[in-house]
């Protein structure tokens, strides 16, 4: 059985952590759907897709979810790899997609390492905690 | 299932396939942005990164500011790999204070995407209540057409507007301009703002955008954020039009501006 990695917009990276797990293929799936939820003009959409040219994935276009279902099903992949996001939309789909597939969530390299904090409203709190790793090499990592 | 092209003529050719692939685009919108996707078009950006000049002129619309912003949003460059050069670029001595803006610009980008990781449902709804002596419901829910059309009594602010559907770009000053003129001089909805933002600049960012509304508006922040046209004229000229005969509604002391877009009580 294999690996399937699906990159989404918010990661759109050869370098990402996500392409050094063992896979299979690695595709992107244009969802003009998702892209109108997202409220993202022709602009946005002609950027991201001159940032996929170059790339190492497959665009497919249709409906996230169904598009991955098949690919995966297609591929006899039992496990979908995709990097972290705090994307709701994108997270929605992960768990969807959890319900037939073991769903790995690969988080890119941190600006501070810094756990979350609880409760965080005002820049300035954090920025007192992050301060001393923000001028780091690596986010103190 | 059919792969799609990752080779074109010429980007026409792709700008034509991304409609082809995108039906639920406006056939009126026609503008793309001369900024280029892909990581070697954030990394020629990256290398040009000057640290020190940004955090003397960064407030200025002529400041020397990154336009890392889209390749940051996307994920092309992260914000290691800024703070890490900007860290080689500090000055020799190791003194960090004049770098610290620009690497404080960068924590804003992790500190808005940990509150959006904690609170996805703030993105979209008033945190707090407005802090203007309105209510939600005194703020219109849509974006008033001589807005969208770039036609309001103000010349910088049709300029900004201009600028940011032809080029899908605007300095982070613009943007506080912009925003607090549609949220407090013309009483409309952060959100309705927010959207406007979102489909048209290339970086555009849920949680930078819609939380630096609400920061605007003073549903995520302490008091409302406006400004006069002295503070336009002071950052924004030349390169908007900043005469006062032509923003009008801009003109006055903060306290007679604020008398007048928060007549039920402005905040301290």
């Amino acid at each position: 059985m294999s690996a399937l990695i699906w990159l989404h917009e918010d990661a759109l990276r050869a370098a990402h952590p996500v392409f050094a797990e063992p896979h299979e293929r690695a595709v992107f799936i244009w969802d003009d759907a998702y892209m109108a939820a997202m409220d993202y003009g022709l602009k946005r959409r002609v950027f991201l897709y001159e940032s996929l040219l170059e790339l190492p994935v497959e665009i497919y276009a249709g409906d996230t979810i169904e598009t991955l279902e098949a690919l995966a099903r297609a591929a006899q992949a039992s496990c979908l790899i995709s990097p972290h996001t705090p994307n709701p939309r994108l997270n929605h789909i992960m768990e969807a997609l959890s319900e037939t597939l073991r769903v790995q969530r690969i988080a890119d390299d941190a600006f501070v390492d810094l756990p979350p904090q609880e409760g965080l409203r005002r820049f300035f709190k954090y920025w007192n905690k992050a301060k001393k790793l923000a001028f780091t090499r690596d986010g103190g990592a | 299932m059919e792969v799609q092209p990752k080779t074109f003529a010429d980007r026409d050719a792709l700008i034509a396939h991304v409609r082809a692939l995108s039906p639920s685009l406006s056939p009126e919108e026609t503008f793309v942005s001369d900024t280029k996707g892909g990581r070697d078009a954030g990394q020629a950006l990256l290398q040009n990164i000057d640290p020190i000049a940004y955090g003397r002129s960064r407030d200025y619309l002529g400041g020397a500011v990154s336009y890392l912003s889209p390749y940051i949003r996307h994920g092309l460059i992260t914000l290691n790999e800024a703070r890490n050069l900007a860290l080689e670029r500090g000055p020799e001595d190791g003194d960090a204070k004049p770098i610290e803006k620009f690497i404080q610009e960068l924590a804003w980008r992790d500190f808005w995407q940990r509150v959006y990781q904690q609170n996805p449902d703030w993105i979209w709804h008033d945190i707090e209540d407005y802090k203007t002596g309105f209510t939600a419901e005194d703020y219109a829910d849509t974006l008033p057409d001589d807005i969208r059309q770039a036609q309001t009594d103000c010349a910088a602010i049709n300029y900004f507007i201009t600028s940011l559907q032809t080029t899908g770009y605007l300095h982070n000053h613009a943007r506080m301009y912009l925003a607090a003129y549609i949220v407090h001089w013309r009483r409309v909805k952060w959100q309705a703002g927010a959207r406007f933002f979102l489909a048209h600049l290339l970086d555009g960012d849920p949680a930078s955008n819609n939380l630096s509304f609400q920061w605007v508006a003073s549903t995520f922040s302490n008091k409302p954020y406006f400004f006069n046209l002295e503070n336009l004229q002071k950052y924004a000229h030349p390169q908007a039009p900043c005469d006062a005969a032509s923003n009008q509604p801009l003109s006055g002391s903060y306290e007679a501006l604020a008398e007048k877009l928060f007549p039920y009580g402005e905040p301290a």
